[in-house]
């Protein structure tokens, strides 16, 4: 079962994403909007969150899930660091000695991790082995139609230390300004998750885990999506710029073989979204899909794909 | 009279960038602008590959390895793409703290990406030429092929999700010409182009999908638009467009 996850959020003055610091100026990720005008492009920067920063959250909400459900973790997932096997050092904490055989390297990283199981990793070493994510995740970019109204603003801070002449150093000041860039946007990305994928070897194709536990996992799988949305936790800076909004709508494919929702950033996508459903319908496929606008609250949607997934025995 | 072939045109819209790395790389990072061909079939072998119950991705073989793609490679006879709109290269810097050896420092860096997000909406179209006799030799259909088109879900990168919003299915004829006009991306040897475009060094598909360092290369002619061809050519009509093949 594959399941595709289209999401639109608004976020007012947030700084989820920030990418470099300039002095005291902490600059937000923005990408470029093509603006087409008498047949010359003109660029708009705007705000963006990176696929990666919502890839970090939604494993963050992965270890806490499995945690809970008595599944496996390693130590430098469970502090969050996803190093993911990469090298002998890392891979060592889980199985030492390292094995030759890249099959056994696989198995015992997916023994002892539902992070790497389902997020994926690169051991770079002799032999190398990948495995790829079972998820997806796109940039989260401001919806086209409103492009043009997303803002990053400079917001003017200043941090206090009182200090007497013993304790104060060179041209050190009592008042210290800095800067960060805030975001405002109306924001939409895409979310797949490929549960065929979690417990099944990316060597041999065999299932390295018994049925009961590959299904704890998938459950653990959902469960992280569901809270990652619901709890709005996920990018940077929540303690002092939690976003003022949130999600406004959501739309839920699940499919038997990977599909995909039209992305959220265009304004058609639920319509979409539906034909193309349609169309897989003729070819003989059965799917689910839900939606959250207006009255449905984004949980009932989710819960719905979720309900929908253990009746087909998806966990 | 040559025998009519399989194709599949497959319309993608993506969700804002597509990040595809150039390789090998240096230190400085780039970006390729146009999806190359050994990405599109990557695109639907996983799709693909997961109609058929296959989980794999790495063929182990004593020291070497390679990717599994290449047990579909035979399937199609010819790949390639057309872009709307000319895709900008950008990359954020990034900036990275770390503690190496006990003291903190500090490095920039970026990766660069390719933006297809504006005004316009931006498509992808990729077109899928079979090998109907590989076909009828796998353990795949027709049909598997077509679901598999719907199923691609990002082209290269995980950040690079994709949806599927058109198959076409019907078959091609493939004829021999002395000029042509087409949209598609077409290996830039011997020929005479009269348009915008853009030249990229992709790694040949047919020599196999393993070691990019030491691949075949082509050089493909991304068009801006539509571009006229002239030579010795061999072209597939395929619904109503003419696509540009190896000599």
């Amino acid at each position: 079962m594959f399941l595709s996850v289209g999401v639109r959020f608004e976020a007012n003055v947030e700084a989820l994403n920030m990418v470099e610091t300039a002095g005291n100026y902490s600059k937000h990720r923005r990408v470029p909007y093509l603006v087409e005008e008498d047949g010359k492009l003109k660029t708009v920067y705007v705000p963006a969150l990176s696929g990666e920063s919502l890839a970090h959250a939604y494993q963050e909400h992965l270890v806490r899930e499995a945690l809970s459900l008595n599944l496996p973790v390693c130590d430098d997932c469970r502090r969050n660091e996803f190093y993911k096997s990469m090298n002998k050092v890392h891979l060592k904490k889980k199985v030492n000695p390292i094995p030759d055989d890249p099959k056994k390297i696989e198995v015992a990283i997916v023994q002892s991790c539902v992070i790497e199981d389902v997020g994926g990793f690169l051991y770079a070493e002799k032999p190398p082995v990948r495995r790829s994510s079972a998820f997806q995740v796109s940039y989260a970019l401001p919806v086209k139609s409103v492009a043009l109204f997303a803002t990053s603003e400079p917001q003017l801070h200043a941090r206090h230390a009182q200090m007497d002449s013993s304790s104060k150093k060179g041209n050190a000041s009592e008042q210290m300004i800095y800067y960060v860039e805030t975001g405002t946007a109306l924001y939409g990305f895409t979310f797949n998750l490929d549960l065929n994928a979690i417990g099944v070897s990316a060597i041999t194709s065999e299932p390295i885990l018994n049925e009961n536990e590959i299904k704890a996992r998938r459950e653990a799988a959902l469960k992280a999506l569901f809270r990652m949305l619901s709890s709005a936790q996920f990018g940077a800076k929540l303690s002092r710029f939690f976003p003022v909004g949130g999600i406004t709508e959501v739309a839920v494919a699940v499919t038997e073989h990977p599909f995909v929702v039209t992305s959220p950033i265009y304004d058609d996508y639920i319509a979409r979204t539906e034909r193309r459903l349609k169309v897989l319908e003729g070819l003989g496929e059965k799917y689910l899909f839900t939606v959250a606008t207006g009255e449905k609250v984004p949980e009932e949607a989710l819960k719905e794909a979720m309900d929908y997934l253990k009746e087909q025995g998806a966990f | 009279m040559v025998p009519l072939t399989f194709f599949l045109k497959v319309t993608m819209r993506p969700t804002g960038i597509i990040a595809l790395r150039a390789l090998p790389q240096s230190k400085m990072r780039t970006a390729l602008r146009y999806v190359p061909p050994t990405t599109l079939i990557g695109a639907i072998a996983y799709p693909l590959f997961h109609i058929g119950g296959s989980r794999a991705e790495t063929v182990y073989d004593r020291r070497t390895f390679r990717s599994t793609v290449g047990e579909v490679l035979g399937l199609f006879d010819w790949v390639t793409v057309k872009t709307s709109g000319k895709p900008r290269l950008y990359g954020a810097l990034l900036k990275i703290n770390t503690v190496y050896r006990g003291k903190v420092q500090s490095a920039v860096t970026s990766f660069p990406f390719a933006v297809m997000y504006g005004t316009n909406d931006a498509t992808i179209t990729a077109v899928y030429i079979i090998n109907e006799e590989a076909l009828a030799e796998s353990t795949y259909r027709l049909e598997d092929i077509e679901r598999a088109a719907w199923g691609i879900t990002r082209l290269g990168s995980r950040e690079s999700v994709v949806s599927v919003e058109s198959v076409e299915t019907g078959r091609a004829d493939v004829i021999e010409v002395e000029t042509a006009e087409t949209s598609y991306a077409f290996p830039f040897k011997g020929l005479e182009v009269s348009g915008k475009g853009t030249l990229q060094s992709v790694v040949d598909w047919r020599s196999g999908i393993r070691d990019y360092s030491q691949a075949r290369r082509m050089v493909m002619f991304y068009p801006e638009g539509s571009v006229r061809v002239r030579g010795q050519l061999r072209v597939a009509r395929v619904g109503g467009e003419v696509i540009v093949l190896a000599p």
